[in-house]
């Protein structure tokens, strides 16, 4: 019975199938939606037998394999193609290719299901190619507008070379450790990682494997192909940034067993990460187009997923990314539902927190919001940390514990400030909620994240802080002396500056460059397009 | 030496078709048939002769190759794409040596494919000329989801057969400089191609200047079998890759 999990992968090219010879429009959906849920009820099964019976289901001669991994990612990949398939329902209706839109999609879900369940580099590999193939034919699937299908045209560019760039690291992983078998391989890579060989050949691979991650899930310079991506309906969109882009992630926690023996590539995914994830919030924060700026939303999120995983937290990766994945399928597909409200009323986002966060107080002052954020923000992180030392010193982790309150902070204000809507004269109650919020996050994370880190590597967890932390501890440390001196010596720069006469106009010019910068995405594009034009 | 210098003018190592252009006395559908026939010899000639693979060769065909992208890219005929398509992939056939027989096959069931619909293109709208018949996948949903399938195929992509074959060959081998060179030309000039053509046809609006004409029952029965037999060979191809 357990074996019927394993057919998972297939059952979405069989709907595609099915669908193709469906005569009656309003029937396609139907068909697509009630054959979709089977697989989430397959996966459920297939969580709830792992669960159970601690051990994974196997099969196919061992290429597929249903195990802790599979057991939290198609459940939840089972559940958005759910969700994405009812709101494509009525969302594609009239636009021309309403079949082929639900065959497209369930071809993208059978490649997500395939590289999540693979148990073999080959059939990884194709799963990989499989889904630049789907995502090509998605992203251009209003196939009139030019824009959409240059726009897909750069994507796929990207995703050959990503594709590339995986073969080959496949072929030297082959080459080297003589299988393809992803079981296999890890019991040698975590044999190997007690007796640290200097070979490197395993660095070479570890990186081949981190750049394909990275263009897949959009980290700089690879990033060009998802801010740009969002002509594709609305669903496309859900799916890329919900699913598509975690496919790095996945890939570098199937392989986590390797990068254990390769710490500097572990090293190189925390720098991206961090770049990435500084980079593309600040870029967010300055393009003018709503659409680009979700794009670099999600590029910042998987530039610190990248982070995580830079940083040994794998399993954390893989949490943050289900995390991300909803809230970000959430956003766009309300999207639709929120333009046509705002249509008849003005004040949204409204509803309880309007009445909580922006009824208007003018005695209160904005400045003291600043004294209570940092008094409510610093308290539970002091606290948390100290907790953590006292309790379990031989599980706190220097980077684990930086990563865990970063992302407590950044997503609890995120996800504060994107549902409610704050005035700054509410100092108090805005200060109240942005701590509540942190502390929830902070707490959720602190217990699903180790659950999640105890279900997926167990004991072995703690090797990839080890590994991770081998050369990152002095690399932080120096980064921080830098940033320290860079803003301690820009502050003093500042204040001898404005004393003189004539020169503020300077600070302000360059704040205005930086700005120009940020909101032309790095000139990156214009850079592109130029060597296009001259090339052509 | 002298079977490898055979195998490389038949399986297009040598880019020959600029004689026969040349002449004046052969038409690009010719050429095609032609070259297809060279290379359905050089399969049949490796099962036959074992063959040893010559660098010097393999770096004369990857030469002819390059060559043939820059020559491709600049044509909007079905028929030329196809036999610049055969010398694009010749040093693969050349460096893979034998192993490479099957993939071969598939690139002329592919390319059998192509000139179903190239000569669609001849009888209905007067020549193999794709130039300005765009948004075939809007006019023509049919011919548009073959067209798809012929391109992806001929760009390296899984679940189709060239895909595969490329990729267990490539398991099989072990990498040198010439190895990476030939692998990242044949990788990227197929994909090159076949995603430019895609935006020139399947892509776009339809042109109305155009009478977009549909497929008739046999032209799709005729497109299905091409499909059946790329897919049948995608079968084999899986197995290949993962044994």
């Amino acid at each position: 019975m357990e074996q019927l999990v394993l057919l998972i992968p297939a059952i979405p090219i069989a709907i595609a199938v099915i669908l193709g010879v469906v005569t009656d429009k309003a029937l396609i959906p139907k068909v697509s939606i009630i054959l979709s849920s089977m697989i989430a009820l397959l996966g459920l099964y297939g969580t709830f037998y792992v669960l159970t019976n601690d051990a994974p289901i196997e099969g196919f001669g061992g290429y597929i394999i249903y195990n802790e991994l599979s057991s939290i990612l198609v459940p939840y990949v089972a559940i958005l193609g759910l969700v994405v398939r009812k709101y494509a329902t009525k969302y594609m209706w009239d636009e021309a290719g309403y079949r082929r839109f639900f065959i497209l999609l369930n071809f993208i879900f059978a490649s997500i299901y395939l590289l999540v369940m693979s148990n073999n580099l080959i059939v990884l590999a194709l799963a990989w190619q499989l889904l630049s193939i789907a995502l090509y034919l998605l992203v251009s699937f209003n196939v009139g507008s030019n824009s959409a299908v240059k726009n897909a045209r750069w994507t796929m560019g990207i995703h050959k070379g990503a594709d590339l760039v995986f073969i080959f690291a496949v072929v030297l992983t082959y080459n080297t450790f003589g299988s393809a078998d992803l079981g296999v391989l890890s019991k040698t890579w975590l044999a190997m990682s007690f007796h640290p060989a200097d070979n490197p050949m395993i660095f070479v691979i570890g990186l081949l494997f981190l750049i394909a991650a990275m263009m897949k899930s959009a980290i700089m310079p690879f990033h060009i192909w998802l801010p740009y991506t969002s002509e594709a309906p609305t669903p496309v969109s859900a799916v890329m940034h919900a699913g598509v882009v975690n496919v790095g992630g996945i890939l570098l926690n199937k392989l986590a067993y390797l990068l254990l023996l390769s710490p500097a590539v572990l090293n190189i995914a925390f720098v991206i990460g961090l770049v990435t994830a500084i980079l593309a919030s600040l870029i967010m924060l300055a393009v003018p187009d709503i659409k680009r700026s979700l794009g670099y939303s999600t590029v910042g999120q998987m530039g610190y997923m990248i982070m995580e995983v830079g940083l040994g937290a794998f399993s954390l990766a893989i949490y943050h990314l289900i995390v991300h994945g909803i809230f970000k399928a959430t956003l766009f597909l309300e999207s639709g539902a929120l333009i046509k409200l705002a249509r008849h009323d003005s004040n949204l986002p409204k509803r309880l927190s309007y009445e909580i966060f922006w009824e208007e107080n003018l005695k209160s002052s904005g400045k003291k919001a600043f004294k209570y954020l940092a008094l409510f923000a610093v308290l539970p992180i002091v606290l948390f940390v100290g907790v953590k030392m006292v309790l379990d010193d031989a599980f706190f982790e220097f980077n684990a514990a930086i990563v865990i309150l970063a992302f407590g902070w950044l997503t609890g204000t995120q996800l504060f400030l994107s549902f409610f809507k704050a005035s700054k004269s509410e100092t108090i109650k805005v200060a109240v909620g942005l701590v509540s919020s942190f502390v929830i996050i902070l707490f959720t994370y602190e217990f699903i994240g180790m659950a999640l880190e105890h279900y997926l590597y167990g004991k072995d967890a703690e090797l990839f802080y080890h590994a991770a932390t081998q050369n990152v501890a002095l690399f932080f440390s120096l980064f921080a002396l830098t940033l320290i001196t860079v803003i301690g010596w820009y502050f003093m720069y500042k204040q001898h500056v404005e004393e003189v006469p004539g020169m503020a106009k300077q600070t302000n010019s360059m704040r205005w460059k930086l700005y120009r910068f940020l909101s032309n995405e790095g000139y990156l594009f214009q850079l592109l397009n130029r060597l296009r034009r001259s090339g052509s | 030496m002298i079977a490898s210098i055979v195998l490389t003018l038949l399986a297009g190592g040598v880019p020959y078709y600029l004689l026969l252009e040349r002449s004046g006395k052969f038409d690009s559908k010719t050429i095609l048939l032609f070259s297809a026939f060279l290379l359905l010899c050089a399969v049949a000639l490796t099962s036959v002769v074992p063959m040893r693979y010559e660098g010097l060769f393999a770096t004369i065909a990857l030469g002819s190759s390059l060559f043939s992208i820059y020559r491709a890219a600049k044509t909007t005929n079905f028929y030329k794409l196809g036999y610049h398509l055969i010398f694009i992939n010749a040093p693969f056939f050349i460096l893979f040596e034998s192993f490479s027989a099957m993939y071969s096959l598939s690139l002329l069931v592919a390319l059998l494919g192509l000139f179903i619909v190239a000569r669609f293109y001849e009888q209905n709208y007067g020549s193999a000329n794709y130039h300005h018949i765009t948004g075939i996948m809007l006019a023509t949903p049919y011919m548009g989801t073959f067209l798809t399938f012929y391109l992806i195929t001929l760009s390296l992509y899984p679940p189709f057969p060239n895909a595969l074959y490329f990729l267990s060959y490539m398991f099989k081998s072990t990498p040198d400089p010439l190895w990476y060179a030939v692998v990242i030309v044949v990788f990227f000039g197929n994909f090159y191609l076949a995603m430019r053509v895609m935006t020139e046809t399947v892509f776009g609006k339809p042109n109305p200047n155009i009478h977009y004409v549909l497929m008739s029952v046999r032209e799709k029965m005729t497109h299905a079998a091409v499909f059946a037999l790329l897919f049948i060979l995608g079968i084999y191809g899986v197995k290949e890759a993962l044994l």
